[in-house]
């Protein structure tokens, strides 16, 4: 355990990185994935150091591992959770739109003169009545700019 | 209940009420009245501190060290008020411009249905993680309220999904989440190292450790982790391209206070909980002398309106973090000053940017709209002398200040940050001329008369009084300054506030 954990650990947290550099979007997310695991794994060993007597209320024998790390870890889960189902949406609306989940071939897409606004069904606009028509466009265009 | 808690509670409970209310007007004056109560909180909280005090809530009564506690000292008092009359300034502001198009040509469909689908309730909960990081005097309590800072900002970011938002967005948040697994690792590595996590006991046991390696290390990896929220040379590329993709008003407040809450955490780490690292210290100065110089050079290669000014936004970065890491009390209270004047400055900039972008597109080519628009101008004006630093305004004085202290201080280091901070001024100046001549000045090519929206040019011309106000009242500010500097230096108000000394002894094995 004591030489286990921390190769686990650094295993993660380098695999995280070697697919977060890579070019595709799915393996980006897996990659910060990865490094979140890593990292957790890296606090859990930060608690286990040092051993503790029983907490305050409790008379139970001894020695326990340091429970504030272990809280930590939750809510580092529960947030990185959260990110990474926002991250997989992100990039399945990023491919829905530009068609490629290629990094650079995505930087290197050009802004469009207009928003562009995407239906999934032109004919029914998802948008509520309240907000305004798909013909409500201020007049003018906007020329050419760097 | 205690006024500390209020700050962040309100906008909680203001954004949890704008998620139901489905009329826009109707959300327009909930958000308004939300944000006008918060600032009031945060006056509540911030006068006090203004006198020295430092205001202390025990979450659940829970005593120091064991709980979550919420400190104001004069540092938070002074960054809260300021983001919260920022806020208001926003919501007024994001009320009215999500009613029309973004920019000339554009379609107001889209903003119109960011605000249906809560911008507003997004940028509650955005006031929230940002008073929240301002007011938690735990390390871990600050990640927390970076983590719901950064999903608001996530989610203002993305909300319209635009292909430079999606792209933008994406570099944004990976950035954003890596950086995030730092802090959280940072963290625990603290915990396991120091035995703690309140900020003040983590000083006071950094002290008593000793110069060790692992914590210079720790506060590296600390470093790092603020210097890339706060945009800092080399870790801020993916600033100037992102902050000008979301609706105005909220880039106008992305650029204005998030930077500025990295910069909040780096003041913080160096002061209070692992001061005395005098190489990282020494690290971070040179690095702001490089970051000014990176965001002139980008302002005056933009020609866009608003990624000019994001790059002029790293710019003032780089005059806060080489004001607040000199090493010495001048420097700190010059940087503070000129942290207010940058925050206003940037939400000036960002504001006329955004009206211009709505008269003429995204370029700032266009020639000859002084005679059409003669008060856009003079916001203009003033808001480019305030950024290069020019009197009368308040950017004269900040960073005169600031290069003062830069020069008293001594050191080959001091002396070529201060080199690179005047170059920097006339870098700015020309990036900002360059703009006054081809929007402003000039044979008009084809000026098109568009109606601004009454609220946004009101809360345009209130920004600009304030930072007129700022230059009005240098003194009475300034002294304040020094007088947060001079808190700042040492922390032992902050120390005993927070560590009441006759708090239960310690169980466990520490």
């Amino acid at each position: 355990m004591e030489l286990l954990l921390p190769l686990v650990a650094s295993l993660l947290i380098g695999a995280g990185v070697f697919l977060v550099l890579s070019r595709a979007l799915i393996r980006l997310i897996l990659g910060v994935a990865f490094i979140s695991y890593g990292v957790n794994i890296a606090i859990l060993l930060a608690g286990e150091g040092e051993r503790h007597d029983a907490p305050p209320l409790l008379q139970l024998p001894g020695p326990h591992n340091d429970p504030l790390p272990q809280a930590l870890i939750l809510t580092a889960i529960v947030i990185s959770f959260a990110t990474t189902a926002l991250l997989l949406v992100l990039a399945l609306r990023a491919y829905q739109v530009t068609g490629t989940d290629h990094v650079q071939e995505l930087a290197d897409r050009p802004d469009p003169a207009r928003p562009v606004v995407v239906y999934a069904d032109p004919e029914y606009p998802s948008v509520s009545p309240e907000i305004g028509t798909a013909n409500d466009v201020d007049a003018g265009g906007e020329g050419a700019d760097t | 209940m205690n006024v500390l808690v209020l700050p962040v509670l309100l906008p909680l409970l203001g954004g949890s009420v704008l998620l139901v209310v489905r009329r826009s007007a109707a959300r327009r004056g909930v958000a308004t009245a939300f944000a006008t109560a918060t600032l009031l909180a945060s006056l509540a909280v911030a006068l006090p501190t203004f006198r020295g005090q430092v205001l202390v809530a025990q979450m659940a009564s829970w005593a120091a060290p064991f709980g979550i506690s919420l400190v104001a000292d004069g540092l938070s008092g002074m960054l809260l008020l300021g983001s919260n009359v920022l806020a208001l300034l926003t919501v007024v502001f994001a009320g009215s411009s999500l009613q029309h198009a973004p920019v000339r040509g554009g379609s107001a469909l889209l903003n119109r249905a960011r605000d249906a689908f809560g911008a507003q309730a997004l940028l509650q909960f955005l006031f929230m993680g940002v008073n929240m990081s301002f007011l938690t005097g735990d390390l871990f309590n600050l990640f927390v309220a970076f983590e719901v800072m950064l999903v608001a900002s996530y989610g203002l970011l993305l909300l319209g999904g635009e292909l430079p938002q999606l792209r933008e967005g994406l570099r944004y948040v990976v950035i954003n989440l890596v950086a995030s697994s730092l802090f959280v690792a940072a963290a625990g590595m603290v915990y396991g190292l120091i035995g703690s996590l309140n900020m003040a006991d983590i000083a006071e046991r950094v002290a008593a450790h000793g110069a060790d390696v692992r914590i210079t290390l720790l506060a590296a990896l600390l470093a790092l982790v603020f210097a890339t929220k706060a945009a800092v040379f080399p870790l801020g590329f993916w600033l100037p391209n992102s902050y000008p993709v979301p609706p105005a008003a909220v880039s106008a407040y992305f650029a204005a206070v998030l930077t500025k809450v990295g910069v909040y955490a780096l003041i913080r780490t160096f002061t209070l909980m692992f001061a005395g690292q005098g190489a990282l210290v020494a690290v971070l100065l040179a690095l702001a002398g490089v970051t000014m110089l990176a965001g002139a050079l980008g302002s005056v290669a933009r020609r866009r309106w608003r990624h000019a000014m994001a790059f002029a936004n790293v710019a003032s970065i780089g005059y806060l973090v080489a004001g607040a890491f000199a090493g010495t009390r001048a420097g700190m209270a010059a940087a503070l000053y000129y942290l207010l004047n940058s925050v206003i400055v940037i939400f000036v900039l960002f504001l006329v940017a955004a009206l211009a972008e709505r008269i003429a597109g995204r370029s700032y080519r266009r020639h000859g709209h002084l005679g059409a628009y003669p008060w856009l101008g003079a916001g203009f004006f003033v808001g480019a002398l305030a950024l290069t630093g020019l009197p009368p305004t308040s950017g004269f004085v900040g960073k005169f200040a600031l290069l003062q202290a830069l020069l008293a201080a001594g050191g080959p280091l001091h002396a070529g940050v201060a080199v690179a901070a005047v170059v920097t001024g006339l870098l700015l100046l020309y990036a900002v001329m360059r703009i006054w001549r081809e929007f402003f000045w000039g044979e008009a090519d084809a000026v098109h008369r568009v109606a601004i929206p009454r609220g946004m040019s009101a809360v345009t011309a209130a920004a600009v009084v304030l930072l007129l106000a700022l230059a009005l009242f240098a003194g009475p500010i300034y002294r304040l300054s020094e007088r947060v500097a001079g808190q700042l230096d040492g922390n032992a108000a902050y120390r005993a506030a927070v560590l009441v000394p006759d708090a239960p002894p310690r169980e466990g094995a520490h």
